[in-house]
């Protein structure tokens, strides 16, 4: 036999119960939909934008990943296909040839091959680089800027919270819509 | 057992305050790494020069803040003419500047003659202005794909430099094209000219040849009004007495001497060579201007006083002999 | 007549604007390029790769998963009571989330993204994210943590090493317990300013499952994972921020797991079984006189509160400068100010960067104010928070409730199902379902 007293008490605190439980439900729904509303069918990625790159090197070193997400790319149709390239060589090489000791690439990850005088095309090993950006600061000053960096989404796990955003001294890195997720230079980046 | 148990504990306790605190710093206080970089693109070592080279210092300067400042040129009475995007600007004496004449596309270079018109290089077209502002001629003469970077102008020759179709186009003063110069050509030993950038600077020398720059190459090639390539210099080197990078120098400009003035990208210097292209003295060192700075456009008055167009800093930077001590 | 007028007009007018847009587009496309060299060789110029981002379907695959495990968990929980099918389902998480995934997303740190989305406009969500942060509160709140047990990769980790537990001593994880509560406020503080993703950030997990990561995150890994081994997941238990949002969810769920199936024995059987501290034991009724003194402490507490309240929120606000150093523009205006007003002769390659982007000071310092305006307003609510959990946890100590049987503490529990299988009860009942 139970205490009516005390079964009121058992029924109010659960009106109580269910009362709280709908208000939380209902505010659970509806910051979701607020958010949903606005929110975007595309994955977001991460990207940098070579225009506000600085050229500081964490890029190699922040990622949390050994070998950085971030390499080099080359925009082709920028590129002036000189002799001697500021990306490529050494600003004290003695010979503007291919030798190891005269290239600038800590990993001579940047290969250098004659198509015609006086043109040389370059082309980026993308297994070698580790995304210094040394060249990128080599041919922005003395060249055209066709050497720069991206985010390369073969390789980026794509973290919530980018680490090497974080430590971009020239806030380059942004969230971009998964379809267009690179920020070239050149043509290619106009289209 | 009670006892490892506590001492476990202990440790945990103390190990997860001890990383408590040393994450709290590196949040706190921002970065947990290095702060240099260990790749760092690394050219001071030719920043500098023997300071026994050194025969010039700035001593005046013209502010033009706000104006994207593009070229400039002297014309025969000493008097600068300057163009900034798509207005030119007259600065007298006393240094102060009027807009003389606007344009409908943007300026890249300037030029006069020894009776004071003014030639205009737009993308494509040279515009020829009377001394009173009055447009009188309009050239268009050049291939689709030109991008005009210098003209020169002498008793009967305008040289016009066109790095988009890496030729000069020389032109009679009334406007007729006459030939197109430094064309590869191997039977007469021409090189062609490479310009992987839009710097591509020429002047006139006394006898109406003209002296080009071949900024790839880093020489200087003099080709007669035949097109005959008579003399050539130049050295690859990051050095001081040396021309490097891409495309240098960018600008040149000629002295009452014959001796040549010219500016450099990536190391932002300028100096003095003699006509057969050995180093006389340096002008300015990359210190004096800001890093990544492009576009020194250069003129010589009959004084042998150097202006330079400095577009990082919006101003024309004038540079004087220093007495000899 | 006249109308068609008006709209061929009006597409006039498009046109030309269309025109003009055209024209505008093509002259920058002609200021941006230099005429590249004209090879006199075959040479092919080659193009940028752009290797994809990873396909769409892997997100909305992750979210049929964890639905799916989700409603998996609650039946193993709820019905099936069985905690080797949970932990067969831990294990599927940690592979399936952890190392093939990589642990990004997940819900944990989805609570970020949702708070600076609220914040900021602009930020970009993805519904995905959305739906991460909300589906495991929702199914919390009807069903209890049954996330926690199976589902989420950071507590299963811990679930599957846990080899020997030990209890710490309650005053101790009492304690302890509180800085969910401080580390979820900052989190939040953070997250809307835009200033870090904390949680991301001291992530203890997922450089483990990437089996990759900066020193200071392995660290931080090696330490949860060795203490996991003999204390009970003290990531969701002393640290996890979502793990306080999903306390509430459970403390108010509509049905929740129990130690037994039917009845209480009062055995004691189960005392112990418990390495999250959830089991509470029976409470005998108490003496009026024990009641009176417990009313007078909970009418003391009462008075005191807006006074603890006031002076954390005023000691939090106080402490502005500091937090909002997190923020990256905060430091950088510090350090820029340092630099010209000549305290510091060192340049960062931060400033060295914001001086090379040209951007005048004044506008680095006015948004640099901004954001610690904010700070103070937000150490304001932080330190009310605060307050309150401490009133609300020593009201929880002063009230004394009477307690027959030994039951879960909802907010604790994570539904592993370890208890379960300690209760005769439970044998009895499966004895007779095999018999049967």
């Amino acid at each position: 036999m139970e205490n009516p007293s005390n079964n009121s008490k058992v029924t109010r605190r659960r009106f109580m119960r269910d009362s709280v439980r709908s208000v939380l439900a209902l505010g659970i729904g509806a910051v979701s939909g607020l958010l949903i509303g606005r929110s975007t069918k595309q994955n977001i990625v991460w990207q940098l934008d070579p225009e506000k790159c600085v050229q500081c090197g964490r890029c190699a070193t922040d990622c949390v990943l050994d070998e950085s997400a971030v390499k080099c790319v080359h925009a082709y149709d920028v590129c002036g296909y000189c002799e001697l390239c500021g990306g490529y060589s050494k600003p004290d090489a003695h010979e503007l040839d291919t030798a190891a000791e005269n290239q600038l690439c800590p990993t001579g990850a940047i290969q250098r091959s004659f198509i015609e005088d006086p043109y040389f095309e370059y082309t980026i090993n993308e297994k070698l680089c580790i995304g210094c950006a040394k060249c990128v600061k080599g041919c922005g000053s003395f060249g055209n800027g066709s050497l720069y960096l991206q985010v390369r989404h073969d390789r980026c796990v794509n973290c919530n919270d980018c680490a090497i955003a974080r430590n971009c001294p020239g806030e380059a890195f942004s969230r971009m819509p998964s379809d267009r997720p690179y920020l070239l230079k050149g043509e290619q980046g106009l289209t | 057992m009670q006892n490892r148990n506590h001492i476990f504990s202990s440790i945990t306790l103390i190990a997860a305050v001890g990383l408590l605190i040393f994450y709290g710093f590196t949040i706190f206080s921002g970065r947990s790494g290095r702060d240099e970089n260990p790749f760092e693109y690394d050219v001071d070592s030719f920043k500098g020069a023997d300071s026994s080279l050194i025969h010039y210092a700035e001593v005046q300067s013209i502010d033009f803040e706000g104006k994207k400042l593009t070229a400039l040129t002297l014309n025969f009475k000493d008097e600068l003419i300057v163009a900034a995007g798509r207005e030119i600007f007259r600065i007298d004496s006393m240094f102060q500047s009027s807009l003389w004449i606007t344009t409908q596309y943007p300026v890249r270079c300037l030029a006069t003659d020894i009776e004071g018109l003014v030639y205009v290089g737009l993308e494509n077209i040279v515009l020829v202005y009377h001394p009173d502002g009055s447009k009188q001629a309009e050239w268009d003469d050049f291939p689709r794909q030109a991008i005009l970077t210098s003209i020169a102008v002498g008793d009967s020759h305008v040289y016009v430099a066109d790095a988009g179709s890496r030729v000069v186009h020389y032109f009679n003063n009334s406007g007729k094209l006459i030939t197109r110069l430094g064309e590869k050509d191997p039977v007469r030993n021409i090189p062609g000219f490479v310009i992987p950038s839009p710097y591509f600077d020429l002047c006139i020398a006394k006898n109406g040849s003209v002296w080009v720059v071949n900024p790839g190459r880093h020489t200087f090639e003099n080709y007669l009004p035949s097109g005959d390539l008579v003399a050539q210099w130049g050295k690859t080197s990051m050095r001081i007495d040396g021309f490097s990078g891409c495309c240098n120098p960018t600008h040149i400009a000629m002295t009452p001497q014959g001796e040549f003035v010219t500016s450099e990208k990536g190391l932002e210097r300028i100096k003095v060579y003699s006509p057969a292209g050995q180093l006389l003295s340096v002008v300015a060192l990359p210190e004096q201007f800001d890093e990544g700075t492009v576009g020194l456009d250069l003129a010589v008055d009959s004084k042998g006083v150097i202006y330079v167009l400095d577009p990082s800093r919006e101003r024309i930077r004038i540079f004087g002999k220093k007495e000899v001590s | 007549m006249k109308k068609l007028n008006i709209n061929t007009s009006r597409a006039g007018l498009f046109l030309i604007l269309f025109i003009v847009i055209l024209m505008i587009g093509s002259s920058a496309f002609t200021q941006n390029r230099f005429p590249k060299p004209e090879f006199e060789s075959d040479y092919q110029q080659s193009q940028t790769t752009t290797p994809d981002p990873q396909a769409q379907i892997y997100e909305v695959m992750d979210l049929f998963v964890l639905f799916l495990m989700l409603v998996l968990a609650t039946y193993f929980a709820h019905r099936k009571r069985s905690r080797h099918a949970l932990f067969i389902l831990a294990i599927v998480s940690v592979i399936y989330f952890g190392f093939w995934r990589k642990g990004c997303v997940c819900s944990v740190g989805s609570l970020q993204n949702i708070t600076l989305a609220l914040f900021d406009k602009s930020f970009m969500i993805p519904v995905v994210v959305v739906l991460f942060f909300a589906l495991p509160l929702i199914f919390t709140l009807f069903f209890g943590r049954t996330f926690c047990a199976s589902v989420c990769p950071l507590g299963t980790v811990q679930e599957l090493v846990l080899i020997r537990p030990m209890t710490l001593p309650k005053w101790l994880s009492r304690i302890l317990g509180l800085f969910p509560y401080l580390y979820l406020g900052l989190t939040l503080l953070f997250a809307a300013t835009g200033a870090a993703f904390l949680i991301c950030r001291f992530d203890p997990f997922v450089a483990f499952f990437r089996m990759n990561g900066s020193l200071d995150m392995l660290i931080l890994g090696a330490f949860f994972l060795v203490t996991s081994t003999v204390i009970g997941r003290p990531y969701c238990r002393f640290v996890c921020p979502y793990g306080v949002l999903l306390g509430w969810m459970s403390s108010l769920s509509r049905t929740h797991v129990t130690i037994t199936p039917d009845e209480c024995i009062k055995c004691r059987l189960c005392e112990n079984a418990c390495p999250y501290d959830a089991i509470q034991k029976p409470v005998p009724e108490q003496n009026p006189e024990n009641r009176k003194t417990g009313l007078r402490r909970l009418k003391m507490l009462l008075l005191i509160a807006p006074l603890v309240i006031l002076t954390l929120g005023w000691t939090f606000s106080r402490l502005h400068p500091l937090l909002s150093r997190v923020h990256y523009t905060v430091r950088l205006a510090d350090q820029i100010q340092r630099e010209d007003s000549g305290q510091t002769d060192l340049t960062t390659l931060e400033s060295q960067g914001f001086r090379s982007s040209g951007t005048p000071t004044k506008v680095l310092y006015d948004e640099a104010l901004r954001i610690q305006k904010q700070f103070n307003i937000g150490g304001w609510i932080l330190g009310g928070f605060m307050g309150l959990v401490i009133i609300w946890q020593l009201v929880g100590v002063s009230i004394i409730r009477h307690r027959k049987d030994y039951e879960i503490d909802r907010f604790s529990c994570v539904s592993c199902a370890r208890c379960f299988n300690y209760c005769p009860r439970e044998k009895n009942k499966k004895k007779t379902k095999v018999n049967e």
